[in-house]
C-alpha cells in the first residue's frame, strides 16, 4: 500500500484521516481497503448514531456518509455533526445512489459539502476526497486571512471602499471603513454623508480635487479632515484607484480610508520641534534661516530689498546670574511676545516653495525668530529704505520699555539691535546675519539701548578688530574667558601669602594673550563687564580653595581706572564676596600707577570706601610713573608692586637696587606692603631678600595657572619643600621652620 | 417524495428459476475488480470481503424469512436497498438487480407480496450458496 498521493495535492496532510460511515458492512469494508490502499486513514462507523460518536471523540479531515441507513440516516447525522463544535466547517462527502435526485437536494441541505454516486469507482471517489480536502483547507485559510486582514485593518484603523459612478447605492464601505468614519457597521453612506463629516471650509477644496482626479481619472490619495457625528476630528488618509468599464471609462473607485490621525500630529509635532523655538514658540535658527533664504531668492527675482534685524538683549547674563535661570526663561518668553507683535509675525510652518512670481506671499515669511540665548532675528522680506526696518527697530526698543515682572519684581530690559540690508549689506544670509552682529556690536560699544544699520565704515574700525570686539563681546555669554593665578610668596616663610588673577581668553581653542585683547577692552569699554565678571569669578575661586586647603589670604584682581569711577564698584564687590560667603579682605584690587595718577581725583572716593569695607587696593607697576608722594601718603592703600624692570635688572645695573631699596624705603616709611613681581632667578630673590623685600612673584616661584594647578603646586612643591627656592632665604633668617610648617598645616 | 417509475431492465423478467453455478451466480468481472484491490493476495482481501457478505446475507435471509407470513415494506425496502449495494460488489448481478426493483416498487408505494419475498430469498440463497462455494473451493 504505498501508492503515493496524486500530484497537485502536496499541500495535504501525508495520509488524510477519513471517517467512513456505511450500515452495509461489505461496502464498508470494500471502501475502507479501497480508500487506505490510496494513501488514506480511515476510522469506519456502520450507523449515524457510531459516527456521532466517533467525531465527539477526536476530528477527522473528512467525514464519508452514506445518505441511506437505518436509524439516523445521512442526512440526519450530517445535521447533527454540524452542530458539534469543531465541526462547522468539516468537510461531508455524501454517498448517494445513482440518479438519486432527491437525496442530492436533501445532501446539501443537510450541509454537506459535495455528494458522491456510490460504486466501485475508488480512484474517482479518492481524488473527489483529496479536492474536498483542498478546497476545505482553501476555505479554511481564506476564512483565516479574512480575519487577519480584518484584524490588520482595525489595527491600521484602515477599511477600503467602493464607488460605482451612476450607481444609487452610495458608497460601499467595509465594516471596517464604517468604523474609521465613526458610521454604524450597518449603515448605508452616501457619498453626500460622507462629505459632510469634512469641515465647511476644506470641502470645497476637497471636492476640487476630486472633482479633478474624476475627470482625467486618475488615482486619489489625500488626506482629508474629518469631524466624525461625535465630534471626534480625525485625519483620515484616502488612497483609492480608478476602475474601467469595458469601453475604457471611468466606472469608479476602489480604494482605502485610513485613520492617521496620530501619524499627523507625530509628524506635525516632530515638524515644530525641528523648526521653532520650545521656550519661546518663535521660529528656531533653521527655520529662520530657511525663511531668510527664500526672502532672498523672491527679493532677487522682483528686485526689491529685505533686512534682517538682530536683536541682542542687554546685560541679559547678568538677569540670568542674578534672579536664576527660570527667571531669564521667563523675561525671554515676554521678550519674545513683545518682538513679535512688532513685525506681522506669521507662525505659518513653511518648508515648500514660495509660489509667488508677481504675488505677495513672501510676506508670510515675515516673523521675528529666537537664535539661541538671548540673540533674536526679525526677518522684514521687503522694505523700500532703511528707514523701514529703523522703524521697526525702534518699534521693538519702544516694547522693551515696559517693565517685566519675574518673580514679583520689576525688570527693565533693553536691547541693541544691528540691521542689514539686503542687497547692499550682503547677497547671502550669512553675510547679512555677520554684518548685523556687527551693526548691533557698534550699539553695544556705544552704550547700548540703541539701532545701528550696518556701514563698511561703521566706527572706522578695521574689519578684523570689529570681529574681534564682536567676539570678545560674547565671550563672556560664552564662558570663554578664565582665569590664572600667579602666587605671591613670602619666601621667608617660604609660604603663599595670596594670588594676583590674569585673565585669559580661550578663542576656539587658542589662549588670546591678555596683551591681544585687554586694551581692546579698554577701548571699547568692554572692560567693565569683563572687570565684573573677573571680580565674581575671583571671589568665587577664593571659596573654593578655603573649602579646598584653607585659603585665607586675597586674591589680586586688576581693574583699569574707570572701573573705580563707577559709583557700583563697592555694590558690585559686596555682592559678589557675599554670593559665595567669603569676606571682602578676600579680594584685593590692583591699579597701574599710571592710571591711578591719571584720575586720581575721580578714583579717590572709591578708594575711600572700598577701604572701609575691607577691600585692600595695590598699586601695580610702581615706580614707572610719576606719583605724588604727597599723594601717596594720604591715599587708601596697602600694597605697592616694584615694577618688573627694576627687578630683571638687579645684580646687573647698580640703578635698579637703588631704585628697589628706594622704593622699600618709602613703603616702610608710609605702612606699606611691598611685593617684587618678575622674579625669576634666585639671584634676584637673594637681592631683593637682602634689600628687605619679603614678598614676591615670579617664574621662580610659578607662572599664573589654572586654579587646580595652583593647588597641585601647593601639595607637590612648597609643602614638601621641594624647590630651589625654598631654604636659601629662610637660611639667612635662621629658624622659620615654625612658621613655615604654620602655613603648611594651613594650607593643606 | 416520489420517483419518476423506472423500467424494469428487460432481463429481469421473468427471473431466472434454476439453481445456477457459482461463476454464472457471481459475476467474474466483479470478482476480478475486487482481486484487484488485493493483487498478490497478501492482505486475503476477496476471502475477507465475501466472507463479510456470507454473514451479513445469512442474517439478512433469516429478516427477509420473518417477513414472509406478513411482508411489511419499509423493512424489506430497507434491506434491499443494502442487499443491492453489497450484492453487486461481490458480483451477485441477479440478486442484485432483483433487490433494486424491489427497492423501487416498495418506495414507489407497492405493497410487499409473499411471493416477492419468497423470490428474493430464493436469489438470495442462490448468492449464499455461490459465495460458500467459494469460500470453501
Amino acid at each position: 500500500m504505498t501508492t503515493a498521493p496524486t500530484s497537485g495535492f502536496d499541500d495535504l496532510p501525508e495520509r488524510p484521516q477519513v471517517l467512513l460511515v456505511d450500515d452495509d458492512e461489505v461496502n464498508l469494508l470494500l471502501t475502507a481497503i479501497a480508500l487506505r490502499e490510496r494513501g488514506f486513514e480511515i476510522a469506519e462507523a456502520s450507523s449515524g448514531e457510531q459516527a456521532l460518536a466517533a467525531l465527539a471523540e477526536r476530528s477527522p479531515d473528512v467525514v464519508v456518509l452514506d445518505a441511506i441507513m437505518p436509524g439516523l440516516d445521512g442526512f440526519e447525522t450530517c445535521r447533527a455533526l454540524r452542530k458539534l463544535p469543531g465541526s462547522e466547517n468539516l468537510p461531508v462527502l455524501m454517498l448517494t445512489g445513482l440518479d438519486d435526485d432527491a437525496s442530492i437536494a436533501r445532501a446539501y441541505e443537510a450541509g454537506a459539502t459535495d455528494f458522491f454516486v456510490k460504486a466501485a469507482q475508488w480512484s474517482l471517489l479518492a481524488g473527489r476526497l483529496r479536492y474536498l480536502l483542498r478546497s476545505a483547507r482553501t476555505r479554511m485559510e481564506l476564512e483565516r486571512r479574512k480575519s487577519e486582514l480584518a484584524r490588520a485593518q482595525d489595527l491600521a484603523r484602515m477599511g477600503s471602499f467602493e464607488w460605482r459612478r451612476n450607481e444609487k447605492r452610495g458608497v460601499m464601505l467595509s465594516v471596517e471603513a464604517l468604523r474609521v468614519c465613526g458610521f454604524g457597521s450597518h449603515e448605508d453612506v452616501s457619498l453626500r454623508k460622507m462629505l459632510r463629516l469634512v469641515p465647511a471650509d476644506e470641502r470645497r477644496a476637497l471636492l476640487r480635487t476630486l472633482h479633478a482626479c474624476l475627470r482625467q481619472s486618475t488615482v486619489v490619495a489625500v488626506d482629508v479632515p474629518l469631524v466624525l457625528r461625535d465630534g471626534r476630528q480625525r485625519v483620515v488618509r484616502v488612497e483609492a484607484e480608478p476602475e474601467f468599464n469595458e469601453h475604457g471609462h471611468g466606472a469608479g473607485y476602489t480604494g482605502i480610508v485610513q485613520d492617521v490621525t496620530d501619524r499627523r500630529q507625530a509628524e506635525d509635532k516632530i515638524r515644530h520641534l525641528a523648526n521653532f523655538d520650545s521656550l519661546t514658540g518663535l521660529p528656531n535658527r533653521r527655520q529662520l534661516i530657511w525663511r531668510a533664504e527664500r526672502a532672498l531668492e523672491v527679493a532677487r527675482r522682483m528686485q526689491h530689498q529685505c533686512a534682517l534685524l538682530l536683536i541682542d538683549l542687554d546685560r541679559f547674563k547678568n538677569i540670568n546670574d542674578t534672579l536664576g535661570h527660570s527667571a531669564g526663561d521667563d523675561l525671554l518668553v515676554e521678550v519674545a511676545r513683545r518682538l513679535r507683535a512688532c513685525v506681522r509675525h506669521s507662525d505659518q510652518m513653511m518648508e515648500g516653495a514660495i509660489d509667488s512670481v508677481g504675488g505677495r506671499s513672501h510676506r508670510a515669511l515675515e516673523a521675528v525668530g529666537r537664535l539661541g540665548g538671548d540673540e533674536f532675528v526679525a526677518l522684514l522680506p521687503e522694505v523700500t529704505e532703511d528707514h523701514d526696518a529703523e522703524a521697526v527697530a525702534r518699534r521693538m526698543l519702544e516694547a522693551l520699555r515696559d517693565p517685566i515682572f519675574l518673580g514679583g519684581q520689576e525688570c527693565f530690559v533693553t536691547a541693541s539691535v544691528g540691521v542689514a540690508i539686503y542687497p547692499r549689506d550682503g547677497q547671502t544670509v550669512v553675510d547679512l546675519l555677520r554684518n548685523a552682529d556687527v551693526a548691533m556690536y557698534s550699539v553695544k560699544a556705544q552704550g547700548k539701548n540703541a539701532t545701528a544699520v550696518y556701514s563698511p565704515h561703521l566706527a572706522g574700525r578695521g574689519r578684523e578688530k570689529l570681529e574681534l570686539e564682536s567676539a570678545l563681546f560674547r565671550a563672556i555669554e560664552r564662558n570663554e574667558l578664565v582665569l590664572h593665578y600667579q602666587p605671591k610668596i613670602d619666601v621667608r616663610a617660604s609660604r603663599m601669602v595670596g594670588a594676583e588673577a590674569l585673565m585669559r581668553w580661550e578663542r576656539g581653542g587658542k589662549l588670546v594673550p591678555p596683551g591681544d585683547f585687554i586694551p581692546l577692552a579698554e577701548d571699547t569699554g568692554l572692560i567693565v563687564p569683563l572687570s565684573e565678571w573677573a571680580l565674581r569669578e575671583a571671589a568665587r575661586q577664593a571659596r573654593v580653595w578655603q573649602q579646598q586647603f584653607g585659603f585665607n589670604d586675597s586674591i589680586a584682581v586688576n581693574l583699569p581706572t574707570h572701573m573705580f569711577e563707577r559709583s557700583d564698584l563697592v555694590e558690585h564687590i559686596h555682592q559678589c564676596v557675599t554670593a559665595v560667603n567669603v569676606p571682602h579682605r578676600a579680594i584685593r584690587l590692583e591699579i597701574t600707577e599710571d592710571n591711578l595718577m591719571k584720575e586720581l581725583q575721580n578714583v579717590i572716593p572709591s578708594l575711600h570706601r572700598l577701604n572701609e569695607i575691607g577691600v585692600e587696593i595695590a598699586i601695580d607697576d610702581f615706580g614707572t610713573g610719576y606719583s605724588s608722594l604727597a599723594y601717596l601718603t594720604t591715599l587708601p592703600i596697602s600694597e605697592l608692586k616694584v615694577d618688573r624692570s627694576f627687578v630683571r635688572d638687579l645684580g646687573i645695573t647698580p640703578q635698579s637696587s637703588a631704585v628697589v631699596s628706594a622704593i622699600i624705603a618709602l613703603a616702610r616709611a608710609l605702612g606699606l606692603r611691598v611685593v617684587a613681581e618678575g622674579v625669576e632667578t634666585l639671584r634676584q630673590m637673594e637681592v631683593l631678600h637682602r634689600l628687605g623685600c619679603t614678598v614676591m612673584q615670579g617664574f621662580l616661584f610659578s607662572r599664573a595657572v589654572v586654579p587646580d594647578e595652583l593647588a597641585r603646586w601647593l601639595e607637590q612643591t612648597v609643602l614638601p619643600r621641594k624647590a630651589p627656592w625654598i631654604g636659601s632665604a629662610a637660611e639667612n633668617e635662621g629658624g622659620p621652620s615654625a612658621e613655615l610648617s604654620g602655613s603648611v598645616r594651613r594650607y593643606r | 417524495m416520489q420517483h419518476p417509475s423506472i423500467p424494469l431492465p428487460p432481463n429481469m423478467s421473468p427471473p431466472p428459476t434454476l439453481p445456477a453455478s457459482p461463476e454464472s451466480v457471481l459475476d467474474e468481472g466483479a470478482l476480478a475488480r475486487l482481486r484487484e484491490l488485493d493483487p498478490d493476495g497478501r492482505h486475503g482481501v476477496v476471502t475477507r470481503v465475501l466472507s463479510t457478505y456470507e454473514k451479513a446475507l445469512a442474517r439478512q435471509i433469516e429478516q427477509m424469512r420473518a417477513e414472509l407470513d406478513s411482508p411489511r415494506g419499509e423493512v424489506l425496502g430497507a434491506l434491499a436497498h443494502t442487499l443491492k449495494s453489497s450484492s453487486a460488489s461481490v458480483g451477485a448481478v441477479a440478486f442484485s438487480r432483483a433487490c433494486e426493483a424491489f427497492e423501487q416498487r416498495m418506495r414507489q408505494g407497492a405493497t410487499a407480496q409473499t411471493h416477492d419475498v419468497a423470490e428474493l430469498i430464493r436469489l438470495a440463497e442462490a448468492a449464499l450458496a455461490a459465495v460458500r462455494t467459494i469460500l470453501r473451493g
